[in-house]
């Protein structure tokens, strides 16, 4: 190999070295678990996470559990285990209602779980869209 | 209509099948006309998908809810435009969509090498497209096909989500589509390529414009999903690396990297290998993408959810990389290049290093985007990234890139001289760091920002320094005035000028992205009627509120005066929805742009009395984002423009 060529592969090995550097970091600062209601409640790996460690955890709004005020912009549910709607808890988002949001619709959550109050303060809030045709078994929805 | 939709579709995939046999017939007894007549398969397959798409265009205009799909994304009420574009609202009749645009983008190929002789390569490269229009009506014949009907009529359809009858979602996802399916040509030429051993940069000049003119498609594609999140969403953001937008921005930053290298094979002869790996990643990777939105596997705001097709699109991805990487082995020795990389300091080098970054910022937003997947197989438990892991891997890489944007178009080939560097850069870099003392008297201070602000200069000042010289000589050799010198020099050197313009555009967008992420204000607020919010130097008053029937929907809308330094500048009406069909009413995000700034109002709560509730924001330089885009797509155009002289696919 010549020695020019050998300059420019150190210097791309260097730039991959720097990216991977990146990505560990980013990965070691970021990730978080996500984890179904159920698993967040009664999991072995559900009962570690500390009251202020960031989760993620997804369920469904219980119909008429959703309080709304929208004068201050906190939205207030209940969010259920898909499989297992006996476990619940109650989530607390502070910000606009998203305009999908409704009961019985796939919510996706991250922020903090206190455990003794079985509160779960959201930071985010993701909704499904939700599927428009409810006869079809199959959920297909639109970009 | 219904039968002649399901019997056209059928048609065109015996059509396919037909002409793959033939090529395949023509290639084992070295039989051109077999060729020629495996060609005017692929023709009658275009003419067959070209029927199917009308037969379920006219299904969406006459209401026809008996077939499901139209029932699904359709209702009576539809206004015509969004009738005709629920066509691809889902995803059984994008993907017969996908399988029309793509046999007539095979047709278009075939059009345009009418002239030209079928050299070894052509029956390759035709026979890949035609395998991959039959996939596609493979899966709409067999296992997702938008005729399907019901079993009974349904007084009326579900409706088109709301969210989606605005002008942006209407054109995104088609355009998305024109670049996905547009990389297709690269890669069949590729595959010849590989297969008869013709590896020199034939492929890639014959491939040129599709290439860029996928990229065009991409970007726009891109860029229009991004501006449909910001004017339509509400949550005052455009994007949000959420798995959706990630599996269009991945292919993106391949494709980039492969436009890059592949001047380098068309001026120096090297990167051969690279460049094959390069739009294999590209081809794969737009299937991919297809696959994570369909398949069900991650969590995404807006996924089409499990369809049962994720298996077949994975499957597909799997026989273009085994094949792809197969035969790129096999071919390796045809790839042996004389050439090298000589110097650090060179265009090849830095072209090199682009290309590295690129190809870390997609791999880092791959990782990022399948982490839940990885990490549930290799652990037993799903772990996430959002938002926080992609912006801090994503901005410095950016900005690298951002800075490499700045010198490799002017550094020299092979080896930069001192003289190379000191003409072209420092001008530039000098008036970068002068702005950046500048933007530090004033109080930027955020790093990220002001780097970006510094870079975006330096690369401003490189393509306004080279024009500007350019400029001078033409002048003085012609003696034109310098409006006609100018366009002149643009027009007669497009291809160049068309790559800076871009760059320029993604300076400018570089811009806008980092004033309005760092110096972003936001404000909430309850309001009676006259009572005002301030936020900044603006102040809304609320100052009439009415209700009134437009098409399929109730608007609720409040008037809001914009007052700043005590004078009324302007009025907003924010509104809510309420759309026959939805159970929600939706928001629409009012916004009034500038060059300086975005004042961005949502109103998420209407309360008794018609109280408001109001949320907003101001965005800085936000229009620069819409703005460089737009200069990148431009530019892009610009430089594909054929020249008379030139022959292309």
């Amino acid at each position: 190999m010549k020695k020019s060529n050998r300059k420019v592969l150190i210097a791309i090995l260097v730039i991959v070295l720097g990216v991977g550097f990146l990505i560990y970091r980013g990965l070691s600062n970021t990730s978080v678990y996500y984890m179904t209601v159920a698993e967040l409640k009664t999991s072995a790996l559900g009962q570690q996470i500390g009251p202020n460690q960031a989760v993620r955890v997804g369920g469904l709004v219980v119909a008429d559990s959703v309080d709304y005020n929208q004068r201050e912009l906190v939205l207030r549910f209940a969010l259920k285990d898909e499989g297992n709607p006996q476990q619940t808890l109650t989530a607390v988002y502070k910000g606009a209602r998203p305009d999908a949001f409704e009961p019985d619709i796939e919510a996706l959550l991250e922020g903090t779980y206190n455990r003794n109050s079985n509160l779960f303060e959201a930071q985010t809030l993701l909704v499904k869209c939700p599927s428009k045709y409810e006869s079809e078994p199959k959920k297909e929805k639109a970009l | 209509m219904i039968i002649f939709g399901i019997l056209s579709q059928f048609a065109a995939l015996i059509f396919t099948l037909l002409a793959m046999g033939l090529f395949l017939g023509g290639l084992g007894r070295n039989n051109l006309r077999l060729v020629e007549a495996g060609k005017r398969g692929l023709l009658s397959a275009t003419a067959a998908t070209t029927l199917a798409s009308i037969a379920l265009g006219y299904l969406f205009l006459t209401d026809n809810f008996q077939v499901e799909y139209v029932a699904s994304y359709s209702d009576r009420a539809l206004p015509l435009f969004y009738k005709l574009t629920a066509f691809w609202a889902g995803q059984k009749g994008s993907l017969l969509f996908w399988a029309w645009v793509l046999s007539l983008f095979t047709s278009l190929v075939i059009f345009n090498n009418r002239k030209e002789p079928d050299d070894r390569n052509t029956p390759y490269v035709y026979l890949v497209l035609a395998a991959t229009l039959g996939f596609f009506l493979f899966l709409l014949c067999a296992v997702s096909n938008p005729f399907d009907t019901l079993g009974f009529t349904p007084q009326d359809g579900n409706g088109l989500n709301p969210m989606l009858q605005n002008p942006g979602m209407v054109f995104h996802p088609p355009l998305l589509f024109f670049g996905y399916i547009g990389f297709t040509i690269p890669f069949a030429y590729a595959i010849a390529a590989m297969i008869t051993g013709n590896t020199g940069a034939d492929w890639i000049r014959k491939t040129r414009v599709w290439n860029v003119l996928s990229w065009i498609f991409l970007s726009i594609g891109i860029i229009l999903g991004g501006q449909w999140a910001y004017v339509e969403l509400g949550w005052g953001g455009y994007w949000a690396w959420d798995p959706v937008e990630n599996a269009s921005f991945i292919p993106w930053l391949v494709s980039t990297a492969f436009i890059h290298t592949a001047i380098i094979q068309e001026r120096r002869g090297i990167m051969k290998v690279w460049n094959m790996v390069l739009i294999l990643l590209t081809f794969s990777l737009c299937i991919f993408g297809t696959y994570l939105v369909r398949s069900g596997v991650l969590q995404s705001v807006h996924d089409f959810g499990a369809t049962g097709l994720g298996g077949y699109f994975l499957f597909f991805v799997a026989v273009v990389l085994i094949g792809g990487f197969y035969l790129l082995a096999e071919s390796y020795g045809e790839f042996k290049t004389p050439g090298s990389v000589e110097s650090y300091l060179s265009r090849e080098s830095t072209f090199l290093f682009n290309n590295v970054i690129l190809l870390a910022l997609a791999f880092a937003t791959l990782l990022g985007t399948v982490f839940p997947i990885l990490s549930e197989a290799v652990t037993g438990n799903k772990i996430t990234v959002g938002q926080p892991f992609f912006n801090q891997v994503n901005t410095p890489l950016f900005l690298i890139l951002v800075l490499l944007t700045g010198i490799c178009p002017l550094i020299g080939w092979r080896k930069a001289s001192v003289a190379n560097l000191r003409r072209n850069f420092l001008r530039p870099a000098a008036s970068a760091f002068l702005a950046a003392i500048i933007m530090v008297a004033f109080g930027i201070r955020e790093p990220y920002a002001l780097l970006a602000f510094t870079l975006a200069t330096f690369v401003g000042g490189t393509i306004v320094q080279e024009y500007v010289t350019a400029l001078r000589s033409r002048k003085k050799l012609t003696g034109e005035s310098s409006a006609s010198a100018g366009l002149k020099l643009l027009w007669r050197m497009r291809r160049r000028y068309g790559g800076h313009i871009v760059h320029f555009g993604l300076a400018m967008m570089v811009v806008g992205i980092a004033a309005s992420s760092a110096y972003k204000l936001e404000s909430q607020g309850t309001l009676q009627k006259g009572e005002t919010l301030t936020i900044g130097e603006f102040t809304l008053k609320y100052e009439d509120f009415r209700i009134y029937q437009k098409y399929n929907r109730t608007v609720y809308a409040a008037k809001l005066g914009i007052f700043k330094a005590g004078a009324r500048i302007d009025e907003l009406e924010a509104e809510r929805r309420n759309y026959i069909n939805a159970k929600q009413p939706t928001t629409e995000v009012a916004i009034r742009s500038t060059l300086v700034e975005d004042l961005y109002v949502t109103m998420p709560g209407i309360g008794r009395n018609n109280e408001i509730t109001l949320k907003v924001a101001v965005n800085p330089l936000l229009i620069w984002i819409w703005f460089g885009s737009s200069l990148m797509v431009l530019g892009g155009i610009l430089a594909i423009i054929p020249s008379r002289r030139k022959k292309y696919v």
